[in-house]
């Protein structure tokens, strides 16, 4: 498949992971197959204990799964050197973590530039390009406070912005809404859906908040460390976990 | 990511105040213990700086300066026959106990100076004139024996007031009067006694019975010789040992008085073990306070560090920025640590007690201890965020 003509953003094949000692294995995967595709964005649903931070963090390239293939944007992630997968998640890789994980002792603008100072760019540069994302999300006139002055959404704002700063082609958001309310959470999901749509771009979420189904594509539905189904309309699956 | 480790290190004023008060107070007790330890040690060879002579000569079996072995009267003359020889003057030192006029009785360290050339004077007198000590019976006294010799009066408050020896005050040595002409400016002794300055031969009178009274004899070298060849040459023609008056005790050599003195002591007494102890013990409460402290502010932003790490930061921009932040506070805990220990060492000298003699080797070596112990602190942060799953992010 060739990575530069592939529709195909990310795709797992038979990847198993498990945790803890053989006598006391946990397994979180279990001949897991999963494809995302680019410009779109994907959600990984599906009840407590069913894999899907596991999956994301094979995706993310944190963990290394015990067998499979990994392969997101052409690249091989499974065999790689920590070293490579440290360099890949750099170049390739946005996060938006469920507690924000801004560091409180810096400002704002200082929280987005890390992405791009850890790429080592210029601080000029990593500046004026964090200040244009900050306005982007809102947040003008904030850039030199501190996360902690910052309602939960605004945190939010600042975790997309530290996201999306370096225009990686791949966005991991675990649990983006979890600690927000309905109106808020809405509002993150579109600004995510609306500052990430790009056909060279593929967002995958994962979550447990049914209501904000409705901006996802496809939705995948996982069950016991295994892709069960994927469907487009969020009516078609079963919900009663949730 | 250097600006942003540093943001990260001043946001947090309450652990930063911490790390730096572990950072200083060890720097401050490495820098204050090891300058009394110096200053201390410089007090063993006190005879050399107050007595300014180019060339000592010596019994042979003499370690140090303070451990006079008489010599004859003759063996003067036959130093002052060595080629090279421009002059020599003959010292004498021994501890005499002087009898107050109150009864009470002190050990003073008495120095008999040649009184013809007066060599070996003191520098300064804050009272009185060298020459009056050719007058009968005289002495000059240095300022803290004027003050510890001082009379003993009962103030109209009912307190207990010392009053300081001063010119025209007499006190008995040997039942031999002593009137003091002059009280002048020295530095204090190792041994504690105080300075009491008089002839040659009335020193001799001192000290009777005394078959020998030569402590040392004081040479100075002709134009175009060096203490050191000078020292070959005495120690050649006349059997005995001769030094030079170098009182840099940092450099090697055998010939110095002072440098042997100095280590002497070193190796003689148990000053330097528990001066040594002092200097660990700053060490390892500078390790012990700033390393859990740093360890505690690494804890504290472990899930940064996790997620900085899944963001693609390798170990390696981690490390420096742990070293930065480390060092960081390593140097401004020493500037504050040194610049108190600099404070009270002004105090001290100002009051004399204790001595205090900060050499830039000891600001140097504490520098280097403290960065050692910031370097050590950054190490302990190093491994624990290295042992941090960056995938832990992904867990709440």
């Amino acid at each position: 498949m060739n990575p530069l003509t592939s529709t195909v953003a990310v795709h797992t094949r038979g990847v198993d992971m498990f945790f803890g000692t053989p006598e006391n294995r946990v397994v979180a995967l279990k001949q897991a197959e999963f494809e995302a595709r680019r410009g779109e964005l994907i959600m990984l649903v599906g009840p407590s204990g069913c894999g899907k931070t596991t999956l994301l963090s094979v995706i993310a390239g944190t963990l290394t799964p015990q067998a499979g293939t990994v392969e997101v944007f052409g690249q091989r992630l499974d065999g790689l050197s920590q070293e490579a997968l440290t360099t890949f998640r750099r170049q390739h890789l946005g996060f938006v973590f469920q507690s924000f994980n801004l560091i409180p002792t810096l400002s704002v603008l200082e929280n987005v530039m890390i992405p791009l100072l850890i790429q080592g760019r210029p601080h000029d540069e990593a500046r004026t390009r964090s200040l244009a994302i900050i306005e982007k999300v809102g947040l003008k006139g904030r850039e030199e406070g501190q996360p902690n002055a910052l309602s939960g959404g605004q945190q939010q704002r600042v975790a997309i912005a530290r996201a999306l700063v370096h225009e990686p082609p791949l966005l991991i958001c675990d649990e983006p809404t979890s600690a927000l309310d309905k109106d808020t959470g809405a509002q993150i999901l579109e600004m995510v859906r609306d500052l990430s749509r790009s056909p060279e771009r593929c967002v995958v979420v994962v979550t447990h908040d049914h209501r904000i189904f409705r901006f996802a594509d496809r939705i995948a539905e996982m069950e016991d460390g295994r892709i069960s189904r994927v469907v487009a309309d969020p009516k078609l699956l079963d919900t009663t976990y949730l | 990511m250097y600006r942003l480790a540093l943001n990260m290190l001043f946001g947090d004023r309450a652990k930063l105040a911490m790390l730096l008060c572990g950072l200083a107070f060890s720097a401050l007790l490495m820098a204050q213990q090891s300058s009394v330890f110096f200053g201390i040690m410089s007090w063993t060879y006190t005879p050399m700086v107050n007595v300014r002579a180019q060339v000592w000569v010596s019994d042979p079996m003499v370690e140090q300066v303070n451990d006079a072995k008489p010599l004859r009267d003759t063996d003067l003359g036959r130093v002052r026959s060595v080629d090279g020889v421009a002059w020599a003057a003959p010292l004498h030192t021994s501890f005499v106990q002087a009898r107050m006029q109150d009864g009470n009785f002190k050990l003073i360290t008495l120095v008999g100076i040649d009184a013809d050339t007066f060599t070996g004077a003191p520098a300064i007198l804050s009272q009185g004139r060298i020459e009056d000590l050719r007058l009968p019976d005289t002495v000059i006294v240095d300022e803290w024996g004027a003050a510890l010799m001082g009379r003993k009066t009962l103030g109209p408050d009912g307190k207990i007031r010392n009053t300081p020896l001063t010119v025209g005050d007499t006190f008995e040595v040997n039942d031999i009067q002593a009137r003091i002409v002059g009280i002048c400016k020295v530095r204090r002794a190792f041994t504690g006694g105080p300075f009491v300055y008089t002839t040659y031969d009335r020193a001799k009178a001192y000290t009777l019975g005394a078959r020998r009274t030569l402590s040392f004899m004081l040479v100075e070298p002709q134009k175009g010789i060096t203490p050191g060849e000078l020292c070959d040459r005495i120690e050649l023609a006349t059997g005995l040992k001769a030094w030079t008056s170098d009182t840099v005790i940092w450099s090697w050599g055998e010939r110095s008085l002072a440098r042997n003195t100095f280590w002497w002591f070193w190796t003689n007494t148990g000053i330097p073990f528990s001066f040594g102890t002092a200097v660990l013990l700053g060490l390892f409460v500078g390790i012990a306070i700033s390393g859990q402290t740093f360890y505690s502010f690494v804890l504290e932003n472990l899930k940064y560090f996790a997620a900085i790490k899944a963001m693609g930061a390798g170990m390696g921009i981690i490390a420096r920025m742990l070293f930065v932040q480390a060092f960081t506070a390593g140097l401004i805990g020493f500037g504050l640590g040194a610049g108190m220990a600099q404070a009270i060492g002004r105090v001290m000298i100002e009051k004399g007690m204790p001595p205090f003699v900060m050499y830039p080797q000891i600001l140097w070596a504490t520098f280097v201890l403290v960065l050692g112990i910031s370097f050590v602190s950054a190490i302990i942060g190093i491994i624990k965020v290295s042992r941090v799953d960056a995938a832990s992010v992904f867990r709440g």
